[in-house]
């Protein structure tokens, strides 16, 4: 005992050392709830339940927003009952190949994920591209939506894109 | 009387004995003066005593002698009694006043049911009607039970559901010998129905209580086709999503709190000296904090200590071990273990049933686990000495 009261310990050897190292396992689940609003609820029913992809369209400024969107971002118009259906092809404007995995992900790797400007919009939605192999995808490559069996009630009604 | 979120002071009140649960208020001896201030307030008196709850309209301007007072306006008690406004950021604004024993406002909540504002849809009542024609036979098959449902409130009542060779009958009122005894508000109990309160939530939350054989517990939702209100609400269809994320984590400990670890396996506090400055440090680190120089000497401290500090939670957060959401209150507190001095305290939990008795200088000792893995949790919490 010191002088303090604690008992003295001893210096530890390297191998002591090696063998106190532990790992200790935790998990972080954090429980929320998704709002989709009011223009992005009708939005996912459509897909749902009409297989029908609809977007936004400023008539101040024509652009055609998918997926829509209740404010024009450049000049703060109301979009919310401004609604037009869009093809379901379009092409893609930009990918990358996901080669990590991770189980938030929506597919094993490695997938592509690709900005897709549907035919009609004006700006690109992100998703899923099959049917290709990720070293064939090309910017410019036609695509089409091809819906879900099952609905999730998110953006994954639409299973994915595959080329035309 | 001024209405708030669809109900008066009055009608809260007037359901307070309705909704008293006996059974959570063995030796609970309590008189709660609330004085309801503004347009729509006024003075009641609720008294729990030998299982029983007696509410009284207070006329005068004395309550007599309370326990504890509560003050604050109308429309903060009825949002904060339908849950519309969160008690504890009232009670810190000042819109709450707490005077006398403050344990006794943490067991409220469980000494009531919730209070539903009367429900303008579909009603328990309503709901339990269609238990003959939702029943499935194929899944009672040998199963012989009397279930109850105790559903306090507007629209709520006492049913006993007996189901015997595959068949159903429904009584009025709750049977002697009940397989299963489910408690929950009537309006509870439509939200449960309709999905929109989750039940692993409201029996988290203390308003879902189900007693007697969990096995058959655990098959009642197989027991009935699933309720469709038949009236659709009106109005445009919105997208909820309710989800978890999940991440799982590992951590390193390293030698030093590795070797903290290892003594709490053998009931032994470890902690770590600075050879500069002498410090303690707990739990151990590999570097003297103040000194930045390596602390590598062991010495064994407490286990018993004296409180320094306690903190009383009461916002659920998720334990970040485990991902499971803590139950609230939970106290924790900073402990000077005997050995150490100053500053070198040690952070744990303190025992639930000492929460409110705690002061600082309380002394306290850890209680250990019955298995130990050499995890933080080997020490469950710390106790008082009394």
């Amino acid at each position: 005992m010191d002088a303090t009261g604690g008992k003295r310990g001893e210096q530890q050897t390297a191998d002591e050392e090696h063998a106190c190292c532990k790992v200790v396992e935790g998990k972080l689940a954090l429980p929320y709830q998704y709002f989709a609003g009011r223009v992005g609820s009708r939005f996912i029913i459509s897909l749902r339940d009409g297989k029908r992809i609809l977007g936004v369209r400023c008539d101040a400024c024509g652009r055609v927003f998918v997926p829509p969107r209740q404010t024009c971002e450049r000049c703060f118009s109301d979009l919310s009952e401004k609604w037009v259906e869009l093809s379901d092809t379009g092409e893609i404007v930009n990918f990358t190949v996901v080669r990590y995995e991770d189980r938030h992900l929506p597919r094993k790797p490695p997938f592509v994920l690709a900005l897709i400007r549907l035919r009609g919009a004006d700006t690109p939605m992100a998703h899923i591209v099959e049917g290709v192999a990720p070293e064939n995808v090309r910017i410019g490559m036609n695509v089409r939506a091809v819906f879900a069996d099952k609905t999730t009630n998110c953006i994954l009604d639409i299973d994915h894109f595959e080329p035309v | 009387m001024a209405e708030f979120f669809g109900a008066t002071v009055e009608d809260v009140f007037k359901t307070q004995d309705a909704r008293f649960r006996a059974e959570d208020a063995k030796g609970v001896d309590a008189v709660v003066a609330y004085d309801i201030t503004g347009e729509g307030g006024g003075r009641w008196r609720v008294t729990v005593r030998d299982s029983r709850a007696v509410t009284e309209k207070v006329t005068g301007s004395d309550f007599g002698a309370f326990t504890t007072k509560i003050t604050t306006d109308a429309e903060t008690f009825i949002g904060v009694t339908v849950g519309k406004i969160d008690g504890t950021a009232a009670f810190t604004s000042g819109r709450v006043k707490i005077e006398g024993d403050m344990k006794i406002v943490a067991l409220l909540p469980r000494l009531f049911t919730k209070y539903s504002p009367p429900s303008r849809g579909v009603s328990a009542r309503d709901i339990i009607a269609t238990f003959p024609e939702r029943f499935r036979p194929e899944a009672a098959k040998g199963l012989d039970a009397a279930i109850g449902y105790n559903l306090a409130g507007e629209g709520g009542g006492q049913w006993t559901a007996v189901v015997k060779d595959g068949r159903l009958e429904m009584r009025e009122g709750l049977a002697e010998n009940l397989t299963v005894n489910q408690t929950v508000g009537a309006r509870d109990y439509v939200d449960l129905m309709l999905g929109k309160l989750d039940p692993m939530v409201a029996i988290g939350a203390g308003r879902l209580r189900i007693t007697g054989d969990m096995e058959v517990a655990k098959v009642l939702p197989k027991l009935f086709r699933k309720y469709e209100p038949k009236e659709v609400e009106r109005g445009p269809e919105l997208i909820v999503l309710k989800k978890t994320i999940s991440v799982g984590m590992r951590f390193s400990t390293g030698p030093v709190m590795g070797r903290f670890l290892e003594g709490l396996k053998g009931r032994k506090i470890f902690a770590n000296v600075c050879p500069s400055c002498g410090r303690r440090q707990l739990p151990p680190r590999e570097v003297c904090a103040v000194c930045r120089c390596r602390a590598g000497e062991f010495v064994e401290v407490g286990p018993e200590g004296v409180l320094v500090n306690v903190e009383i939670c009461y916002y659920a957060s998720p334990d970040p071990l485990t991902g499971e959401t803590r139950e609230t209150p939970y106290g924790t507190s900073n402990i000077l273990l005997d050995g150490c001095r100053g500053t070198e305290t040690f952070w744990h939990y303190i025992k639930r049933e000492d929460l409110f008795d705690v002061k600082r200088g309380s002394r306290v000792r850890p209680v250990w686990a019955e298995s130990r893995t050499g995890s933080v949790h080997d020490i469950k919490y710390f106790e008082m000495v009394r």
